[in-house]
């Protein structure tokens, strides 16, 4: 009986606070331990390794060190690239690792009067046979699964192992409407074991000429709404797969480097003050002590604009409390005096203008020209600067002066 | 002028004509009455004999001829193409002056000669921006090559209906239309086909139209085509008043249904199913909640035992699959594609259901557009449904309605609208026939049918039960608010149409790496 780890959505390099990049890389770090502790004869990492193309040499070092570990161990590591560790145009760090000999991306193959020609990467411990397609662009990744030529791949014996990172449409759940997909007949039938990644939920379907499709999911967190779902309970980790001739069984392998607190908070009626008073109450009962928390405020507030409730004030409570990191999701939070206005435009400046032609006469200013139609493109070229990236190799103090001068431009604010 | 023949008496829509000789009148014949710079379009809607011989004479020259006399005995007629003629009974559908078409509120010259129909006298009749191909101009039997398109937006929104008895054409006639609607991209149509005849899966299909990768969405419950999506719905998408007027439970079971669906919320249907009880078990009867779930076992086909778990049997209906489907088909419908979902192998109740399931959806977010403004830019959504009266048959709509009732009666306001083919006209309740102001009418041999489509008809076609009876395979008469006259059209057979327009690879330019 061999036995491989079936890896995804590590993303590293997605969290910017240095407590998150720790316990991302540290997530990572763990599930290579309990492959190599679990004996493991290989490593699928079913794409987005890396949440760019081009990460963080820190966190490439860090991932590094880790793969070599099992490497060096004899357990080769098999990647496809993900959506978000490819690029189209430039060099991935993916393909800097291959180079290395670190991880062996499968799926090479040609097209042939029309059809895409998939070659199998055969494990020479093991003598599974691994094939599959990466992310690309959704577009031209759909148009590699149309010319496919499964009837070769079908054809093939042997212990067989399809891995790929695109959503398949009929296991998409409800909250997953949106995720671009393609339909399950575009996998080709019969493989053993099909190895998917992207969608950030742990999935397991058993179909008709397809007996394991399954998504691990993410091993740690990318963005509020994995951190949400951690949170709320959901496991994050890998399996590890049994086989022979067959899968002989599956068991996932739960990766935990923090605890979490989470709480749901309906503003609903509710002054400024007394959402600040609740959330205090609330939060100074509660054990925070080395822990992600999660607050998510929805609801119209009674009166008062949402930026009433001091949520700066709560944040420092929270760390002050010992926490890991505080998340505040306030994007349901509304009030009555700026309730929410749907408009439609051809562009993101258009959109933005409409939006503060509907709002700029709810405000209540000394300066009426602020609330006429010159304050709504005082405000349109105001958030167009200050939406300025910073410029390569540009230090933060340049950064912000620069942006300061231009805000005063825009302002007729003389500098002095 | 080509004569075929000569006004010679009637009254306003039932004007004789007497053929002349030498011409063959059939029966739908287009036939042109020329005064100055204005036309009138003719339709021969019956024919008779007439003759100058009185009635006894005819009778006797025909037994001398039986008896050995007449031919054989050099025994003929004096003058016959003058004694012995057809008489056409035709009425005026259309005058045309000036190029403009107009009803017809006068009688033609007296003895006034007709001549036959030319394409060019039908230049009013333009091809819209958003056309509907239905086949081309027929005048009897006589084909053009005149294409006759249907404007797409206001057929589609005001309903179609396509009476036929089987083997008339209907599923080709169906074929042609989204053929054409597959070259624009403003028509979403959901094709509930319970025969899988439409994508072409073993033969000649829509998905040999060249733009069918983009346009075409195939969901199948057998193992799908490449590209081809497994037709499963999550369980948690059905709601308790999809099955209103589709399934049938007694006063105590809806109320099972309501409560569980109160209590569970989406999982109701899980929980009927796995025998979960109620918070407050004395709401319902025990026997109540197990005939609940026998009968929601045999609609979906999905039984749970606690040895094996859920075990399905259809397919179809899933607990842990299929969770987006019903968006992922509303939102292809919404991007003006043609969705087929072969029902084929499923039962009538799981099609009918999902096709509630998905129809409701389809009409929530069009009412939503409409009350937020955004109907406008929307594409207009048609439902194809076979065997109409299984959902908007009297008797089905007696029970209770349903949403495909709702979509007939309100469709229109919402841009949506349905497409209805059936073999059986005078089941469907007339404030529904009357909505539909579409109606492609195919040869029908039954006269009472033909008569529920004459009275609902958006033209008169009181005269015309005969002409219907007598239409072949393929000739078809299009009635609808929406075209001047009552069109006679000769729909191609779909291989026929397709062939020099099939889908070319395209896959030329595509590098791998």
């Amino acid at each position: 009986m061999y036995k491989f780890a079936h890896i995804a959505d590590c993303h590293l390099g997605a969290n910017r606070e240095p407590e998150l990049r720790r316990l991302e890389i540290e997530a990572f770090k763990k599930t290579i331990d309990e492959c190599i502790l679990n004996g493991v004869d290989f490593i699928i990492i079913s794409g987005d390794i890396f949440h760019s193309n081009l990460p963080d040499m820190w966190v490439v070092n860090e991932a590094v060190r880790k793969m070599r570990e099992a490497v060096v161990k004899g357990i080769p590591i098999y990647v496809v690239y993900g959506s978000h560790d490819y690029s189209p145009t430039e060099t991935s760090i993916i393909d800097v690792l291959e180079s290395a000999g670190l991880v062996k991306r499968i799926g090479a193959g040609e097209i042939k009067d029309g059809r895409l020609i998939l070659k199998f990467t055969v494990d020479s411990k093991t003598g599974a046979k691994l094939t599959g397609i990466s992310a690309r662009k959704l577009g031209i990744e759909q148009e590699y699964y149309k010319i496919l030529n499964r009837g070769i791949l079908e054809d093939e014996g042997g212990f067989k192992i399809f891995v790929f990172h695109t959503m398949i449409a009929e296991l998409k759940p409800v909250d997953l409407a949106k995720t671009d997909s393609i339909p399950l007949s575009y996998l080709p039938a019969g493989f053993h074991y099909y190895a998917g990644g992207h969608p950030h939920k742990t999935i397991v379907k058993k179909l008709e000429d397809y007996p394991f499709i399954v998504y691990p999911g993410p091993i740690f967190a990318k963005d509020s709404k994995d951190f949400e779902e951690a949170a709320k309970g959901v496991r994050r980790g890998f399996y590890i797969v049994n086989f022979d001739t067959q899968v002989r069984g599956i068991e996932f392998v739960e990766v935990r480097v923090c605890d979490y607190y989470f709480k749901e908070y309906d503003a609903t009626g509710r002054t400024p003050s007394q959402v600040m008073s609740d959330l205090t109450e609330e939060l100074e009962k509660a054990d925070l002590n080395n822990k992600i928390v999660l607050l998510k405020i929805n609801g119209e507030l009674a009166s008062g604009k949402t930026s009433d409730v001091d949520f700066t004030a709560i944040r420092r409570m929270i760390m002050e409390k010992g926490a890991l990191h505080v998340r505040i999701n306030r994007y349901g939070l509304t009030s009555k005096e700026y309730t929410s206005i749907k408009v439609k435009g051809g562009d993101v400046r258009e959109i933005e203008e409409k939006i503060f032609e509907e709002n700029i006469h709810r405000l209540k200013l000394s300066n009426p020209r602020l609330t006429s139609a010159e304050g709504v493109k005082l405000a349109v070229n105001l958030l167009k600067v200050l939406r300025d990236p910073p410029k390569m190799n540009e230090s933060k103090e340049d950064y912000l002066n620069r942006i300061r001068s231009h805000a005063l431009k825009v302002l007729e604010i003389p500098e002095e | 002028m080509e004569v075929v023949g000569s006004v010679i008496g009637g009254s306003i829509g039932k004007i004789f004509l007497r053929q002349r000789s030498g011409e063959r009148i059939e029966l739908g014949d287009l036939l042109v009455c020329e005064e100055g710079d204005s036309l009138v379009i003719m339709q021969v809607y019956d024919l008779e004999y007439g003759s100058q011989i009185p009635d006894g004479n005819i009778e006797m020259i025909a037994g001398l001829r039986l008896e050995g006399y007449g031919e054989r005995s050099d025994l003929t007629l004096m003058d016959p193409a003058l004694r012995h003629y057809v008489i056409a009974h035709v009425k005026a559908v259309l005058r045309v002056e000036g190029g403009v078409p107009k009803t017809p509120k006068s009688l033609p010259n007296f003895l006034s000669s007709l001549r036959r129909i030319k394409p060019e006298d039908l230049s009013f009749l333009t091809k819209p921006a958003n056309p509907i191909y239905v086949g081309d101009l027929r005048s009897g039997s006589k084909v053009f090559k005149f294409p006759i398109y249907l404007d797409g937006p206001e057929v589609l929104t005001h309903h179609v209906i396509i009476p036929a008895t089987t083997g008339r054409g209907k599923s080709n006639l169906v074929k042609v239309m989204l053929w054409s609607l597959m070259d624009q991209d403003n028509f979403g149509v959901l094709v509930l086909d319970s025969h899988d005849e439409y994508y072409g899966r073993h033969g000649k299909g829509l998905k040999d139209h060249p733009n069918a990768e983009d346009r075409l969405v195939y969901y199948t419950s057998a193992k799908p085509p490449p590209g081809g999506y497994n037709l499963i719905v999550n369980v948690e998408s059905i709601k308790p008043y999809h099955f209103d007027g589709i399934v049938e439970f007694t006063e105590a079971q809806s109320d099972a249904i309501y409560l569980y669906h109160n209590e569970f919320e989406e999982k109701w249907i899980e929980n009927i199913l796995k025998g979960e009880k109620l918070e407050d078990e004395s709401k319902i009867k025990p026997v109540t909640i197990a005939v609940t779930q026998r009968r929601l076992e045999h609609i979906l086909g999905i039984r749970h035992t606690t040895e094996k778990g859920f075990e399905y049997y259809t397919n179809v209906f899933s607990i842990d699959k299929g969770g987006s489907t019903v968006n992922d088909i509303v939102d292809a419908l919404e991007n003006g594609k043609i969705v087929i979902l072969d029902t084929s192998r499923i039962p009538d109740a799981a099609e009918l259901l999902i096709g509630a399931i998905i129809v409701s959806e389809v009409f929530r977010r069009y009412q939503n557009y409409k009350y937020t403004g955004e109907l406008e830019d929307k594409p207009v959504i048609s439902i194809v449904i076979e065997e109409a009266p299984r959902v908007i048959g009297a008797d089905v709509l007696a029970r209770g309605d349903n949403i495909y009732g709702t979509v007939a009666r309100e469709g229109r306001k919402f841009k949506v609208g349905l497409m209805a083919v059936t073999q059986l006209t005078t089941v469907i309740p007339s404030t529904i026939l009357a909505n539909m102001n579409t109606k492609i009418i195919l040869g029908n041999e039954m006269a009472a049918e033909r008569q529920a489509i004459i009275n609902f008809a958006p033209q008169d076609l009181s005269e015309d039960s005969q002409t219907i009876a007598s239409l072949d395979k393929g000739e078809a008469i299009i009635s609808s608010n929406f075209t001047k006259f009552a069109i006679p059209v000769k729909i191609p057979l779909f291989e026929e149409y397709i062939k020099d327009k099939t889908s070319k690879n395209s896959n030329a330019n595509i590098t791998y790496f």
